[in-house]
């Protein structure tokens, strides 16, 4: 068995482990403390140089308040959502009808298609840049949530639907064999048959791309100007002031910015369910 | 009505040919059986009849209706899996009516038909599970429960029962013999189980690579083998080929030249002295042969295994050219490994095979 459970590890690992193992998960989060801690820092402690050190004091309240105050946060999150959840949603969707389609039908050029799909993910996105924003600004789209939409639904389908085709070819084939001698229509097929089972592959796939969308700050800056569109990853910049960078606002506002992802992580995980296709076949 | 018809059925899969030309007449109501060895073709030519695959070429059509192209769900045929295909997520209540609600049938019909099957299959307790909390057995039962509740004029089969143990086959088997007493409905059974075909069937197809090899009812395959590969697959354990030279002899009988020297007389009316040839095969059946030397001819030869099933005891004989043969005896025989035995021929029994493997005569004990 790999690996090798610790209580079957030799002593001095059995001894080393307990110690070990809170050193490395603090390197490992080190990082994330200290914004968490730079994010309570008094801006005394920045301008005195402590930027390491133990806080001087809490201001942790203050910090967070100013964040608030004295940036459009509010906006600029809910303009994170505005482009995020249609993403997910966008990209999923389409991603379901086409894996599904990929998966299940024989068709010629099926395979060239696909191909297509998964040759897209090896672009890579910044040569795109001149060119989307050219579109998005002939399409009347720059600077707008829905142009930010549409180009993120077209670039992460490609993955989703590698992804979503690959678990559905994984699926019992003959479910759907099954269906469709019982005279159910493809759609229906699609939506009572194939659908219910593929709900662990949507959840992981939304929280997926809803990381990623959600951290996308490339196109948030390539795509947007103002204020209106700006979602919260460029947007935290603002907090910077003209002359002074405030990095205690910033690691406050990012902070806030994180959590939607992690919140969402925890609302889709009671759908990861391992062997929800168990009992469908023999063995 | 739903006979069902072949006419020159191919199917070929990436150059490969997998159906060769079947032509074939399933009557309606009738309980037909595919048998044949792995890869024989038989559960493809039972997708084709249900349009899971496409004919390449040659025509069906169930009860008098052409349906070569047509759609798998218009076709008025259910399907049992293999691997049952159960709707994992749903409960074995919406597992059954689930083709019923998708076709657009009231749910007081759906409820009716679901609970009469249910009796019959006696899945009345577990209609609320899911499918993983049911024994293979159950799972079978379910998948028979939602064929039927679409009352189809032709049920297909593919290999229902090869994923149950042993004691549940054989009761599965009866219980599908009963239902199909109750349904009337045409039934096409996939199984590579001999033992299934026999006791099921009243008509066994027999195929081979493709093609089928014999069409008949159980006892006639088993007494009357068209050739040598019907002759050595129905039957178990199987019939003992041995290589002959035949020569005719007066008034319709011929000798054949059994391995040892010793010579056989058969009685063969009806066979045209000029089929008799060197290089022929013999074909007779274990239980035919006796190991008590009691027989038209007698074979000397030495034991090199001895098979005590309680009821019988099989052994395995080398003979003299190197052949071997099975001899099915009493269970209370006392052969051991390294003994000599004289064993019985009986002549009415024994089948002859030409260079082609065709029988040129069978030894059908019945007639």
């Amino acid at each position: 068995m790999f690996p090798t459970p610790i209580q079957k590890a030799p002593p001095w690992v059995r001894m080393a482990y307990p110690l070990l193992l809170p050193i490395a998960l603090i390197v490992w989060l080190l990082p994330l403390i200290g914004v968490a801690v730079t994010s309570v820092r008094p801006v005394a402690d920045l301008a005195a140089g402590n930027y390491f050190g133990l806080p001087s004091g809490f201001a942790g309240v203050e910090n967070y308040t100013a964040v608030f105050r004295d940036s459009p946060i509010g906006l600029y999150i809910l303009n994170s959502f505005k482009v995020t959840v249609p993403t997910v949603i966008g990209a999923v969707a389409l991603s379901c009808l086409s894996g599904f389609a990929l998966a299940v039908y024989r068709f010629r050029g099926g395979t060239v298609l696909f191909f297509l799909f998964v040759a897209g993910n090896f672009i890579p996105f910044q040569i795109l840049m001149v060119p989307v924003r050219d579109l998005t600004l002939s399409m009347g789209l720059y600077d707008t949530v829905t142009g930010l939409v549409l180009f993120h639904v077209a670039f992460q389908t490609g993955f989703c639907t590698l992804f979503m085709r690959n678990f559905i070819v994984g699926l019992p084939f003959a479910l759907i064999e099954a269906a469709r001698v019982e005279g159910v229509s493809e759609w229906r097929i699609f939506r009572f048959v194939v659908l219910p089972l593929m709900r662990p592959a949507i959840a992981a796939l939304s929280v997926l791309i809803f990381t990623f969308v959600w951290n996308d700050y490339f196109w948030a800056t390539v795509l947007v100007q103002g204020q209106q569109a700006m979602p919260v990853t460029a947007g935290l910049y603002s907090l910077n002031g003209q002359w002074v960078a405030a990095w205690h606002l910033v690691s406050a506002g990012s902070l806030v910015a994180a959590l939607p992802p992690v919140a969402m992580f925890f609302l889709m995980q009671r759908h990861f369910i391992a062997g929800l296709t168990l009992g469908a076949t023999k063995g | 009505m739903a006979e069902i018809c072949l006419r020159g059925v191919r199917k070929v899969f990436g150059g490969v040919s997998v159906i060769k030309g079947v032509d074939l007449t399933i009557a309606d109501g009738a309980f037909c059986v595919f048998v044949g060895p792995s890869g024989c073709g038989k559960s493809t030519l039972l997708r084709l009849i249900a349009g899971l695959e496409d004919i390449n070429d040659g025509s069906l059509s169930i009860g008098g209706a052409d349906m070569t192209r047509v759609d798998p769900s218009d076709r008025g045929v259910a399907m049992v899996f293999q691997s049952y295909a159960l709707y994992p997520h749903m409960t074995v209540r919406d597992n059954i009516g689930f083709g019923l609600k998708m076709t657009g049938h009231p749910a007081s019909l759906i409820e009716e038909r679901t609970r009469n099957a249910a009796r019959m299959l006696r899945l009345d307790p577990l209609l609320d599970r899911k499918p993983a909390q049911l024994s293979g057995g159950q799972r079978q039962r379910v998948a028979i429960g939602r064929a039927i509740v679409r009352e189809p004029e032709v049920f297909l089969f593919d290999e229902p029962l090869s994923n149950l143990d042993a004691a549940l086959r054989v009761q599965m088997r009866t219980e599908l013999l009963a239902l199909h007493q109750d349904l009337k409905a045409t039934m096409i059974y996939v199984t590579h189980d001999q033992v299934e075909a026999m006791t099921m069937a009243d008509t066994i197809v027999v195929l081979s690579a493709g093609c089928v090899e014999q069409i008949g009812a159980p006892l006639d395959l088993y007494h009357r083998p068209r050739n040598l590969f019907v002759a050595g697959f129905i039957g178990s354990p199987t019939m003992n080929i041995l290589p002959v030279t035949a020569a005719s002899a007066d008034d319709g009988r011929v000798v054949v030249t059994l391995p040892g020297g010793v010579a056989l007389t058969l009685r063969a009316p009806d066979v045209p002295r000029a089929s008799f040839d060197t290089g022929m095969r013999l074909g007779i059946r274990p239980e035919h042969l006796s190991a008590t030397g009691m027989g038209d001819a007698t074979l000397t030869g030495r034991v090199r295994l001895t098979e005590h099933l309680g009821s019988e005891t099989l052994i395995v004989v080398t003979l003299p050219d190197g052949a071997e043969a099975t001899v099915k005896a009493d269970g209370l025989a006392q052969a051991r490994p390294g003994d000599t035995l004289a064993i019985g021929v009986n002549a009415a029994a024994c089948h002859l095979f030409d260079r082609d493997g065709l029988a040129i005569l069978n030894g059908d004990l019945r007639s």
